[in-house]
């Protein structure tokens, strides 16, 4: 199986603290991973460092993304190649609307592809299925960009974002923090509908609740900048009972 | 002509000047006693008025001429009265004018109407809405003239005031007077693009809101050059006035906002809300006063004024300042200097938006909350027009960025 996305002893800083500390870590191609781990371990300075966030300063290893090292990549260049991060707190812009926006995001990558921009009327109608699909209120699509949306709704915008974006590489961090039963069920349904045996996952979580909507193929424990073990779908139970500290760090 | 000389003068030299006659006394009176502004002077501290008022200038003379009455715009040509439209209800003259604001705290004001012999004088007698084109040509000369807009009681009206032309080296000085009867309401909509290396404005105004009326106040100013807006309003009686500005200023340029509300009736509102982005070298001044006097009890004032600064160079002067002699209120004010938000930029960038088109997209939001207080959607989208022409140096119409008219037909949402 070929891989997407390989991590080669990554090291990255927050500020002055180190927080990933020689991190290794392969994603294949067409399958999910899940990295579980307590809080602090890493997780999201992990999503952050490879989608190029400015708080993150990787100070050495590689992120090699389709063969190419991304480390000092523009976050726009990662994006446009196909990385898509779903963020944990979706931030609020006012005064942008949400549908120009998307449609802005959406034609940058269709170009990047060498695919023909859509227009107003073909952005909005291929929208419009996502939005029934995914249970979300029409109107937030013509409100400013997740101004004064709740919790559900940004995530549900998120994943309205992913699908029309088609990325090849998925990261969800802590999709499921902030949602009822019923919001992560429609949000699950919409990321395995996703699932096409190409596209890849990265799944970042410290409960297993979402797992039990989005199966694992690996699930990768993440403890103090480190990932320290590697398993199948049996880990989960594994961290239910024993939780993080029966797994040693390095 | 220097202006800084008159400074020596008392009020009846000053009349003799400009050969006024006694209805000017008013305001040669308070000049007198105000000064033309220096670079000592509290309200110009921010502003370069130095070289304007020591310059020996050439005045650019008025000339009465056959005046046009067609169209529904009315045109101003280097403070000449081109054409006075052709507008139900509204009539246009050339008048002595003597109501001048004795109160007003600009120097610039009081010397504009003394040496305007008459003002260009507009009465709004219906419900109406026109414009007002301001053209300027005449090179390396002060072009000085007044205009009046009276909108009788019960009616209303709305104004979208234009400007066109260059003038290289010439100093504007000019202003309204604006007069709302009671229960009357004006909506003034300024746009004004400013290239650099052409004219010096300074409008120095003055708006009188009568009981129960309204004015609504919009500036839009995209500065490439130095310019300043004066006003002082007064309301009366359960009057309001709704005043949003926004400022693109970028090159050298100092421009700003220096302004007086004055609460003078009892349960009159004020909301003034400026927005300025500021880039290269600019500096942005908004310099703005509420005062709500011991007679305007049950007020309500706030003010604001929030500024992005996109470049290191770049400078703010934001003072916003209440001045409240009565207890029985509701007021605020505040102000904030940033650059754009790093995590909403971000945000973008993460979705495959270059750098600099989601700043573009952000600068455009920011603008967004004071173009969407015009309500007259032609007006707004041709101030969207303007407005990234002098930021962007193009202009691409996109409907999705203004109406969202495509997502009611396509996806049937009611608003």
């Amino acid at each position: 199986m070929s891989k997407v996305l390989e991590i080669k002893d990554l090291k990255a800083k927050i500020g002055d603290k180190d927080i990933l500390k020689g991190l290794n870590l392969d994603l294949e191609e067409g399958k999910v991973h899940a990295i579980m781990g307590p809080n602090g371990a890493g997780k999201s300075t992990l999503s952050k460092a490879i989608v190029g966030h400015y708080d993150v300063n990787v100070t050495d290893g590689e992120i090699i993304y389709k063969g190419k090292n991304i480390v000092d990549e523009e976050p726009e260049e990662r994006a446009l190649d196909g990385i898509f991060l779903s963020f944990q707190n979706p931030v609020e812009i006012p005064g942008v609307n949400n549908a120009y926006f998307l449609r802005t995001a959406v034609n940058a990558r269709r170009k990047h592809l060498g695919l023909p921009e859509l227009n107003a009327a073909e952005f909005l109608r291929e929208m419009k299925a996502l939005v029934t699909e995914l249970g979300m209120k029409p109107e937030l699509i013509n409100r400013s960009l997740n101004e004064g949306f709740s919790g559900g709704e940004k995530k549900r915008n998120e994943i309205l974002q992913m699908m029309m974006l088609e990325p090849d590489v998925i990261i969800l961090d802590e999709i499921d923090s902030g949602l009822d039963i019923d919001a992560l069920r429609a949000v699950s349904e919409g990321i395995n509908k996703m699932k096409d045996g190409k596209r890849s996952f990265l799944v970042i979580t410290h409960y297993s609740r979402i797992l039990d909507y989005i199966k694992p193929d690996y699930i990768h424990v993440l403890k103090n900048g480190q990932i320290v073990h590697t398993g199948g779908s049996e880990l989960v139970e594994q961290l239910e009972k024993e939780g993080y500290s029966s797994f040693e760090e390095k | 002509m220097k202006l800084d000389i008159l400074n020596a003068l008392d009020s009846s030299s000053l009349l003799k000047e400009f050969n006024a006659n006694s209805s000017k006394s008013i305001a040669a009176s308070a000049l007198a006693k105000i000064k033309v502004p220096n670079k000592k002077t509290e309200k110009y501290r921010y502003f370069d008025i130095e070289p304007l008022v020591s310059k020996d200038w050439k005045l650019c003379e008025v000339k009465e001429q056959n005046v046009e009455a067609s169209g529904k715009k009315i045109v101003i040509e280097n403070g000449a009265l081109l054409n006075s439209g052709d507008i139900d209800g509204v009539s246009v003259e050339l008048a002595e004018f003597s109501d001048i604001d004795a109160e007003h705290f600009d120097g610039l004001y009081f010397l504009s109407h003394l040496m305007a012999a008459k003002a260009i004088v507009i009465r709004c007698s219906k419900d109406c809405s026109f414009e007002i084109e301001h053209i300027y040509t005449s090179n390396e000369c002060l072009i000085n003239y007044r205009v009046v807009i009276l909108v009788d009681a019960n009616t209303h009206c709305q104004v979208s005031d234009s400007f066109k032309g260059e003038a290289k080296g010439s100093f504007i000085l000019s202003g309204y007077d604006i007069f709302v009867s009671r229960d009357a309401s004006l909506k003034f909509v300024k746009t004004h693009t400013l290239n650099s290396a052409n004219y010096t404005p300074i409008f120095t105004s003055r708006y009188k809101v009568d009981s129960n009326a309204n004015l609504k106040l919009s500036s839009f100013d995209f500065a490439f050059d130095n310019g300043l807006n004066i006003f002082r309003v007064e309301l009366k009686e359960s009057a309001n006035i709704d005043a949003s500005h926004l400022l693109y200023a970028t090159e050298n340029s100092k421009y700003g906002i220096v302004s007086e509300i004055v609460h003078e009736g009892k349960s009159s509102t004020s909301s003034q809300i400026a927005k300025s982005i500021l880039d290269k070298k600019a500096r942005g001044i908004f310099d703005a006063l509420i005062r709500v006097q011991n007679s305007a009890k049950w007020t309500k004032a706030h003010q604001n004024s929030k500024s992005v600064l996109l470049n290191s160079g770049a400078y703010m002067a934001s003072k916003p300042q209440l001045e409240i002699y009565i207890d029985d209120l509701e007021a605020s004010h505040g102000s904030t200097t940033g650059q754009l938000d790093e995590k909403q930029l971000f945000y973008l960038q993460s979705r495959g938006i270059a750098k600099d088109d989601a700043k573009k997209m952000l600068i455009l939001a920011f603008a967004h909350e004071i173009i969407a207080t015009v309500d007259d959607e032609y007006l707004a989208n041709k101030i969207y027009a303007q407005f990234e022409q002098a930021y962007y140096g193009t202009y691409e119409l996109d409907c999705m960025k203004t109406c969202n008219s495509c997502e009611e037909s396509v996806l049937g949402i009611d608003q």
